[in-house]
């Protein structure tokens, strides 16, 4: 009995003070959630809109969709079908992540709609070289995966940036960032692709 | 009467002023260097870091202040952090809510705001001893000495990394911009330069 007296005495105040605390984050939590969302999805919109031109909506599959990460993880990934105004399909979007050369390299992917050419990508967050690795958000690099083929991409060191296929031209002083790039989109796009296929969201046989 | 106000008219300019510049956090003391180097890389983010810090600051100083008639003396630091990752979470979802970009560069060196050894320091030196006014404006003072400090430091490597500040260009068109600035290597290049400058200063001063 006096071991409890003893206890509350000394940390009544830490209790209190963690509860009122508590309180205190959950309530400015709870009033700034819905705008903190809508700011994620916002900009995630606005980085697929310019690679999908013509999307008036995205609606997210249902279907779910599982990859293998490269670093051999389970991933469940979210894609989005961008909708015209009309109703049309215009593409698929999705976002990845992988290991970059300091942190963590997220990105978002845009497809055509027969998942046939990739529309390009952009970078959500990142965390690389000033200078070096962050040109990955430069349209000279990002320009080479416009139109390139939805399937396993190849980095090469030199070559012309401007043609385009599945051969990406390296950022020359980084190269760990533009491989980090092309490994995270190759190894996502083609499980989506097969796994989109496999149930039938995608193919000839389907009719938009 | 006249003389007791006076006397304490006296004591907030100088606790305030201490912050500026006799006891400033990242000059003198040498305080708080992780965001310092970490967030100086332009302006902008140096200025939010800045007013995140104060109101870390002021938060805290309050609280800290308010029960110090209450704290046990082996609990304090563990009350201190508790008082600190509250506001800094806070100030971290206002960040997220209202400045997403800006949440974005600076990454995750708000939340890092709770290990800022200017605010557990200001908490233990300042708010567990005096009255609340007192705390308040030494909270103040250290803030926004932390914040000038940081613009000053962003200011330079800014200026000489991109010849801009604001988007405004102030450099002449034959200015070679050198991204090394922009890098860590600018941030301990610049500290070290003007740590020695007010060293400089505060011996001629002496």
């Amino acid at each position: 009995m006096l071991k409890i007296k003893h206890f509350i005495q000394q940390s009544w105040l830490l209790i209190v003070a963690s509860f009122c605390f508590g309180l205190l984050i959950a309530v400015t939590d709870a009033a700034l959630s819905p705008r903190i969302e809508q700011n994620k999805t916002n900009k995630r919109n606005r980085l697929v809109g310019a690679l999908l031109p013509g999307t008036k909506d995205f609606i997210p599959l249902e279907t779910e969709i599982t990859i293998e990460s490269l670093r051999g993880k389970k991933e469940k990934i979210e894609v989005y079908q961008a909708m015209s105004e009309s109703g049309k399909c215009v593409g698929w979007s999705f976002n990845v992540a992988g290991p970059g050369f300091a942190d963590k390299i997220e990105l978002v992917v845009a497809v055509d709609k027969d998942f046939e050419k990739l529309s390009g990508f952009d970078v959500l967050a990142s965390n690389e070289t000033p200078g070096f690795g962050d040109q990955i958000k430069c349209d000279y690099y990002r320009d080479q995966f416009k139109g390139a083929p939805a399937e396993q991409l190849n980095l090469v060191p030199s070559g012309d940036p401007k043609k385009i296929d599945d051969e990406i031209v390296a950022i020359s002083g980084a190269t760990i960032s533009s491989e980090a790039v092309v490994e995270i989109i190759s190894n996502s796009i083609t499980q989506i692709k097969d796994q989109m296929h496999e149930k039938e969201l995608i193919g000839n046989d389907r009719q938009e | 009467m006249t003389d007791k106000s006076e006397v304490q008219t006296c004591l907030y300019r100088q606790t305030l002023l201490a912050g500026l510049w006799r006891e400033n956090p990242v000059f003198r003391l040498l305080l708080g260097m992780c965001p310092t180097l970490a967030v100086t890389a332009a302006v902008k983010p140096a200025l939010t870091m800045g007013c995140c810090v104060i109101f870390v600051l002021v938060c805290s100083n309050i609280i800290v202040s308010l029960m110090r008639n209450l704290l046990k003396p082996h609990l304090r630091i563990l009350m201190f952090t508790l008082t600190i990752s509250t506001f800094v979470t806070i100030a971290d979802l206002f960040l997220k809510a209202f400045v997403p970009d800006m949440s974005e560069t600076l990454g995750p060196y708000v939340p890092l705001i709770i290990v800022n050894c200017i605010i557990i320091g200001r908490a233990e030196a300042c708010a567990s001893k005096n009255r609340l006014a007192v705390s308040v404006i030494d909270a103040v003072g250290m803030g926004v000495g932390f914040t000038l400090t940081l613009c000053v430091l962003a200011g330079v490597r800014e200026l000489l990394s991109t010849g801009k500040i604001f988007e405004v260009q102030l450099m002449p068109d034959a200015f070679v911009p050198c991204a090394a600035m922009s890098m860590p290597v600018g941030a301990f290049i610049t500290l070290g330069l003007l740590l020695a400058l007010v060293n400089m200063i505060t011996k001629k001063e002496a």
